[in-house]
């Protein structure tokens, strides 16, 4: 037990041990893989013809949005290119399914479809499409572990999107709330802002969305300010994630 | 007779257990019913263990336990550590255990398990910063109220194909 807590020499026995038993991981989900597929069949047709509309209305709002991003990704090439720094490359995604939850009380952590066999590396990134997910912690060879962003032992760069305030977003253990570490009290960081990643530390991609400020307490006499946050990633609900890709070479 | 008959029915069950635990509740169910799952695993080695003493040795339940550290996301080896543990405690006292009656049985494993819930929680304190809390009784309780069930089932399996 000690060498694994203190080094990584076991990690190769978890990955082969891990690999060995995903069968026993893909047989535990079939309930929900197969009631998903059995919604789908059985859908009715105002249902679908309602999903239809609905998924055409939010095609039409993203492509707005994404021929206006082409356009300010242009421009911000090239402004980048005046003040001379390096080009930002996009990142790439894989997207990954959610086939397994890790049943251990106050741990968070969940079990992808994508593993050695799709390049998936440890310590990437993991997004849904709401905000940062978590990142991998562990890869098998068809599979891979997800630690979410909520566990207590996970921690995350990250800066206030207003005014650039940064800090440190530690998990909680609890799956609704997030906690900024070792916010003076005088910060400017108040109830709705947006947290984003900083990128700082170089594990997680810069400018993914984490969550909002929910609440500030400042009390005159702690050393630091208590400040929570609401993770935006839908953490307990999303079955569809994506792991990033990050370009070598990303600098700012 | 062949002496290895019916292995494959104590595997399958072992399979059974481990699928079992980790089957999670549909996402929109309150998360605290997570403290409910029964030790599956413990339960079905305990019962294999009275049964066969000779079938089911320290070592194949410390693989197991191997299994379940994976499928737990625990520090490698704790639940093997555990799941021995089990093992010699129920193999040295067999033979009084098989005497005993159901509800006899089932407050052994109470305490067994209540046991292992301990160790498993120190050992996440000590790895993880986890704290401690009497929460851990629940696993122990609900696994105790299901071990008639699970004897029942398991002994009638077991009769069926006379494993030996």
């Amino acid at each position: 037990m000690s060498v694994e807590l203190t080094t990584r020499l076991l990690e190769p026995v978890r990955s082969v041990l891990g690999t060995l038993l995903s069968p026993l991981v893909y047989v535990a989900e079939t309930p929900y893989l197969l009631g998903g597929e059995v919604g789908e069949v059985v859908a009715t047709r105002t249902l679908l013809l309602d999903q239809n509309k609905e998924l055409e209305r939010r095609v039409l709002k993203l492509s707005k949005i994404s021929m206006r991003y082409l356009n300010l990704l242009n421009e911000n090439a090239t402004l980048r290119e005046l003040l001379g720094s390096q080009a930002r490359l996009p990142d790439e995604a894989l997207i990954a399914e959610l086939i397994g939850v890790v049943p251990t009380v106050n741990t968070h952590q969940v079990v992808i479809d994508k593993g050695a066999d799709s390049h998936v590396t440890l310590g990437q990134a993991v997004i849904d499409s709401q905000g940062l997910f978590g990142q991998i912690v562990e890869v098998d060879q068809y599979t891979s572990r997800v630690l979410l962003i909520t566990d207590k032992d996970h921690a995350v760069p990250v800066q206030i999107n207003r005014n650039g305030i940064r800090s440190i977003a530690g998990g909680s253990g609890r799956i609704d709330r997030l906690e900024l570490e070792n916010v003076p009290v005088t910060a400017d960081i108040v109830k709705g802002d947006l947290v984003e990643t900083s990128g700082l530390g170089g594990r997680f991609p810069q400018g993914y969305p984490v969550g909002y400020v929910d609440t500030v307490v400042v009390d005159p006499t702690a050393s630091f300010a208590e400040v929570i946050i609401r993770p935006t990633a839908q953490l307990d609900r999303s079955r569809h994630v994506l792991v990033i890709f990050t370009n070598p070479g990303e600098g700012s | 007779m062949n002496p290895a008959r019916g292995g494959w029915l104590i595997l399958a069950s072992l399979g059974c257990a481990m699928v079992l635990a980790i089957v999670h509740l549909p996402e929109t169910w309150p998360q605290w019913l997570g403290w409910l799952r029964p030790e599956w695993v413990s339960l079905v080695v305990f019962f294999w263990v009275m049964e066969l003493p000779h079938r089911l040795g320290l070592i194949s339940a410390w693989l197991l336990g191997l299994g379940v550290d994976i499928l737990y996301a625990d520090p490698l080896g704790l639940n093997g550590a555990v799941l021995a543990g089990i093992t010699y405690i129920v193999w040295r006292f067999y033979e009084r255990l098989r005497m005993y009656s159901v509800v006899q049985q089932a407050s052994v494993v109470f305490v067994l398990l209540l046991a292992s819930e301990a160790v498993r929680m120190v050992v996440r304190d000590l790895a993880w910063d986890r704290g401690w809390t009497w929460g851990i009784a629940v696993p122990a309780l609900t696994s105790t109220l299901l071990w008639p069930i699970v004897y029942r089932v398991l002994q009638r399996f077991r009769l069926q194909f006379r494993v030996e």
